[in-house]
């Protein structure tokens, strides 16, 4: 708006030399006002069939006095034609994160209507656009029925082309979902775009173009700057991430030597390391105490660390009906977990 | 046939409303149009529009001419602005604008704009409810001119 402004007082300017009026004015104001670029794009603004009236009054003193006198010129009228422009943008802050092989995955998208009549749009969803690294299968797209801007499964309303599609007041909106399938041979850190694309029912293509008496409103359509068409895209990123758990013993006899012999003490070591770009969220290590042997109470290590067999007591440890157990918390990918636990051989 | 004859008697009679009295005043608005042109420049045109659409650039025309035989005294000319309409200024500056409906006047640069939370700031051309122009000199008889103001449909 600011920068309409401080064209338009550019403008202004120009136009303030002294003009002869009539055509050489005519001509003067198209010449001087060149410099007024196309108007940014902008909310809706007046609604499709609106009358703009216009009309002006003189007043003078009429002679050799008494009351004023008052006239009114003839009245202009023009109809306001419906512009046809709609915008579509990514919800998703960023990459959505998946799995290979998960199915339902979600991307949002904002459709606006950007014209000032009321219009139908025509969505379609592409999930195999050139340029990105896996194609994800096609499920459905949905219109966001509740306004909640969240996908609600059942809730939400399945969209068909032609037979629902949604029609939206000037600059009102709505959030259009499209669910994807991740293949299982989707591989760590590949992204995949998604487009989702919605075109005017009445009409698009170039600017300016109009459609004769279709217009909202009584009057008619004309394609706006965004050509009644947009298009935007919304990504996944597969972040594949798994976990190997290696377990190893040692044996310690009370004679010095490595038997297997009862009172000998078992030290069993389990190292977890995670794989993969993305987070293991609470990695939980969990083993059974062998049958035959007695857990050595206060055994639990975790890198090094000694720590406490009671459940819920702040540490990471415990020992519980025959297992010990160690939350981990959320590992990130790459990194290794080493945990010791001692029994002794009945 | 006689319906069919006084429709076109009514087509063919002037449309400026010629008061009663020795002013005329005539509203006239125009659009621009960019044309492009055979050797690939554009050029802007304006054009006397039946539909227009927001983002539209209109221009105001209004002529006054003094009829009669004795002077006007006292002379000016209002235009209220249509709704959809948001004032560009005037081709003269001379023009003295309201922002509140009317009621009172001034350059815009001497206004203030309360909005709906009551709020003052200084007016703004989008503001601007009526245009209109005072003349400090008497119209004599047989002169006339031409007020020239812009705006943009919203």
């Amino acid at each position: 708006m600011e920068y309409a402004d401080t064209k338009d007082m550019r403008c202004r300017k120009h136009r303030r030399a002294p003009l002869a009026f009539g055509r050489r004015l005519a001509l003067a104001l198209g010449t001087a006002c060149l410099v007024l670029a196309s108007t940014p794009a902008r909310a809706a603004g007046t609604v499709a069939g609106t009358d703009i009236v216009n009309m002006a009054q003189a007043t003078y003193d009429a002679p050799g006095g008494g009351t004023p006198v008052t006239i009114d010129s003839n009245r202009v009228t023009i109809k306001v034609d419906e512009l046809l422009d709609v915008t579509v943008v990514s919800s998703d802050p960023g990459d959505v994160i998946v799995g290979p092989g998960w199915t339902a995955q979600v991307l949002a998208y904002q459709l606006t209507n950007s014209g000032n009549g009321s219009e139908a749009f025509t969505l379609s969803a592409d999930t195999a656009r050139p340029g990105d690294e896996f194609d994800t299968t096609f499920e459905m797209v949905l219109l966001d029925s509740n306004g909640n801007g969240v996908y609600d499964p059942g809730v939400d309303t399945i969209y068909t082309p032609g037979a629902n599609d949604p029609v939206l007041t000037p600059d009102e909106s709505v959030t259009i979902f499209i669910l994807s399938a991740i293949p299982d041979s989707a591989a760590d850190t590949n992204r995949a775009e998604i487009e989702l694309a919605a075109v005017a029912n009445t009409g698009s293509g170039t600017p300016g173009s109009l459609f004769a008496g279709q217009g909202d409103g009584g009057g008619d359509a004309v394609i706006g700057s965004t050509g009644a068409r947009d298009a935007d895209s919304g990504f996944f990123v597969v972040q594949a991430s798994d976990v190997r758990l290696v377990k190893s013993a040692t044996v310690t006899d009370p004679f010095g030597g490595t038997e297997p012999v009862p009172g000998a003490v078992i030290r069993y070591q389990l190292v977890a390391t995670t794989v993969g770009a993305g987070d293991l969220a609470n990695l939980a290590i969990r083993d059974d105490i062998p049958a035959d042997t007695t857990y050595q109470s206060g055994s639990i290590t975790l890198d090094g660390a000694p720590l406490s067999d009671a459940a819920s007591d702040g540490d990471a440890g415990s020992f519980d009906s025959g297992s010990i157990a160690v939350a981990l918390g959320t590992v990130p990918g790459g990194q290794t977990r080493t945990i010791t636990f001692q029994v002794t051989i009945d | 046939m006689i319906k069919r004859l006084l429709l076109a008697i009514a087509l063919i009679l002037p449309g400026p409303a010629l008061a009663a009295n020795n002013v005329s005043l005539s509203s006239d608005v125009f659009v621009e149009r960019k044309v492009a042109k055979p050797n690939g420049t554009t050029a802007l045109i304006l054009e006397q529009p039946r539909t227009v659409t927001p983002g539209d650039k209109l221009v105001f025309v209004v002529n006054y001419r003094n009829v009669g035989r004795a002077p006007a005294t006292d002379f000016s000319v209002t235009n209220p602005l249509p709704k959809a309409v948001a004032f560009n200024g005037t081709s003269d500056g001379t023009e003295i604008v309201s922002v509140d409906g009317g009621k009172s006047w001034g350059p815009l640069s001497s206004l203030t704009y309360q909005s709906g939370n009551g709020e003052i700031r200084p007016a703004l051309m989008t503001d601007v409810t009526h245009v209109k122009w005072k003349f400090n000199r008497s119209i004599s008889a047989g002169s006339g001119g031409k007020l020239v103001f812009r705006g943009t449909v919203k």
